[in-house]
């Protein structure tokens, strides 16, 4: 059981990690979280993307198996993100915005299967 | 026995201005007010925010202690405020601006003390502040004949005051509130050529009232902001080094160096990102010419939330028609953030024969002493 001090230090470190947001393009960064059906296994995924001026960039799940960004488009008025990559088909919608461990909720498609997911940016 | 009591009034005071400390919008309710009377229990004479405190009996005759934020006490001092004006024990009567929420805090707007009737604080903690004053003297200049931006040989002094408390297009006019929130959200197309989702964040931000800006947390006000943020700067020059240093009396005794030994601009994608970037200047007969790059994206560079990314390239300007009068002018080139390139320009008065003062944003933070 963790002692009030650790606990203490945790959430030191979590204040001072918020402290340096980022405020530039809402989806620039790493966004680490899961997916999967209700009920069923979570199957963790890291996505990372870029804003180049014209348009958001990425990867899903950077390494040997990592799947290039091909679509991600943002309808400012809603808040809602469309990610597309290869398989992949995700809509989901900014949480949180003024924050830097902002959220993207909502639903993934992969492989013929769908379900929800949740991307809380690192 | 002394009546003491507690009187909320609600106001309704369309264009009611907030206080240029940061985040005033979105802690204090402009549209009430509130009259808190009582005896001061204690004095709290430091920066960024000084505070009385007063225990109010409530109707119900239970004693509730109010903290009252007075303003900067080095705004209070320039009105002739000082740290004794108020005393422990004083019944004082206070008219201010409530907090947002159930907590027992206000804003000043005035404040009478019964033990000697003096009103010694009257007016709104901070609104915009004057444009630079008219000329009082030549430029000053170096002996080979180049301007000083820094105070003329053998005296003191720094750039106070702004003509501005926000950043907007050059030659464009909106009603905006001291603290860089529109009167009118629409007119957001107006304050810079936004792209689409530059837009969406300044909107945001202003809609949450710039609750999320980080100079509120007291991180560095990096970009143009440093020029307009409270209690001024300096520029210390020191020409043998090739160098300018930039000493900042607002955010937390910042600084910045702006090198003038020839070297090249860095690049952006080779800089560590910071603040206040990687700055080289040059000088064109009487104007300083600054480019900068190298920024983070962790400040917003003017209050009410315009926003940037790393590719922020700047260009600022500083000439100093006469004694009294810095002029600045940056264009601000940031192709991932806005359609094109735009210009803000401003002024800054001159301070003569006083120094900076010390200024810490992070010394009274509020979790420290704020019930």
């Amino acid at each position: 059981m963790p002692t009030r001090a650790f606990v203490l230090a945790v959430a030191c470190a979590l204040l001072a990690v918020s402290l340096y947001a980022q405020e530039g393009h809402p989806l620039t960064g790493t966004w680490a979280g899961d997916w999967g059906a209700p009920g069923g296994p979570r199957t963790h995924i890291t996505v990372v993307m870029n804003w180049d001026g014209k348009a958001v960039t990425g990867l899903i799940n950077p390494g040997p198996d990592a799947i290039p960004l091909t679509t991600v488009a943002v309808d400012w008025a809603t808040w809602t993100v469309h990610i597309e990559a290869k398989g992949v088909n995700a809509e989901g919608r900014l949480e949180d915005i003024g924050s830097y461990h902002r959220r993207i909720v909502g639903t993934w498609s992969q492989g013929g299967a769908k379900g929800d997911f949740k991307l809380t940016r690192d | 026995m002394k009546k003491i009591r507690l009187v909320l009034v609600v106001l309704i005071a369309a264009g009611a201005v907030v206080q240029a400390q940061l985040p005033g919008a979105a802690v204090y309710d402009d549209w009430r007010r509130v009259t808190v009377q009582g005896a001061v229990t204690r004095v709290e004479w430091v920066n960024p925010r000084a505070y009385v405190f007063v225990d109010v009996r409530e109707s119900g005759g239970a004693v509730s202690n109010w903290a009252v934020e007075i303003g900067n006490p080095l705004d209070l001092e320039e009105r002739g405020w000082t740290r004794t004006a108020v005393r422990i024990g004083d019944v004082v009567s206070a008219e201010g601006v409530p907090a947002r929420g159930d907590v027992r805090r206000a804003r000043l707007l005035s404040l009478v003390v019964k033990r000697t009737g003096a009103r010694v604080f009257a007016g709104r903690a901070a609104v915009a502040r004057p444009a630079a004053v008219a000329a009082a003297g030549p430029t000053p200049r170096w002996p080979d004949g180049q301007v000083r931006l820094g105070a003329p040989a053998g005296r003191r002094g720094y750039w106070g005051a702004a003509s501005v408390t926000t950043m907007v297009e050059s030659g464009v006019s909106v009603p905006m509130r001291p603290d860089g929130l529109l009167v009118n959200l629409s007119d957001a197309d107006r304050i810079a050529p936004l792209q689409p989702w530059a837009k969406a964040v300044y909107l945001y931000r202003q809609r949450t009232l710039a609750q999320d800006d980080p100079a509120a947390r007291c991180l560095p006000p990096g970009g143009p902001r440093q020029f307009h943020t409270p209690h001024g700067f300096q520029f210390v020059e020191q020409r043998d080094l090739g160098r300018i240093l930039v000493l900042y009396g607002g955010g937390n005794r910042n600084w910045r160096i702006i090198y003038t030994d020839g070297r090249p601009l860095g690049q952006a994608a080779e800089a560590v990102p910071s603040y206040f970037g990687s700055s080289v200047g040059r000088w064109e007969k009487d104007t300083l010419i600054v480019e900068s790059v190298g920024y983070n994206e962790r400040f917003w560079m003017t209050s009410g939330g315009l926003p940037h990314t790393e590719a922020l390239h700047l260009v600022e300007r500083f000439s100093r028609p006469d004694l009294n009068t810095l002029r600045y002018d940056v264009t601000v080139d940031d192709p991932r953030t806005y359609t094109r390139q735009w210009r803000s320009v401003w002024t800054v008065r001159w301070v003569q024969d006083r120094d900076l003062e010390e200024f810490f944003c992070e010394e009274n933070a509020e979790s420290t002493f704020i019930r």
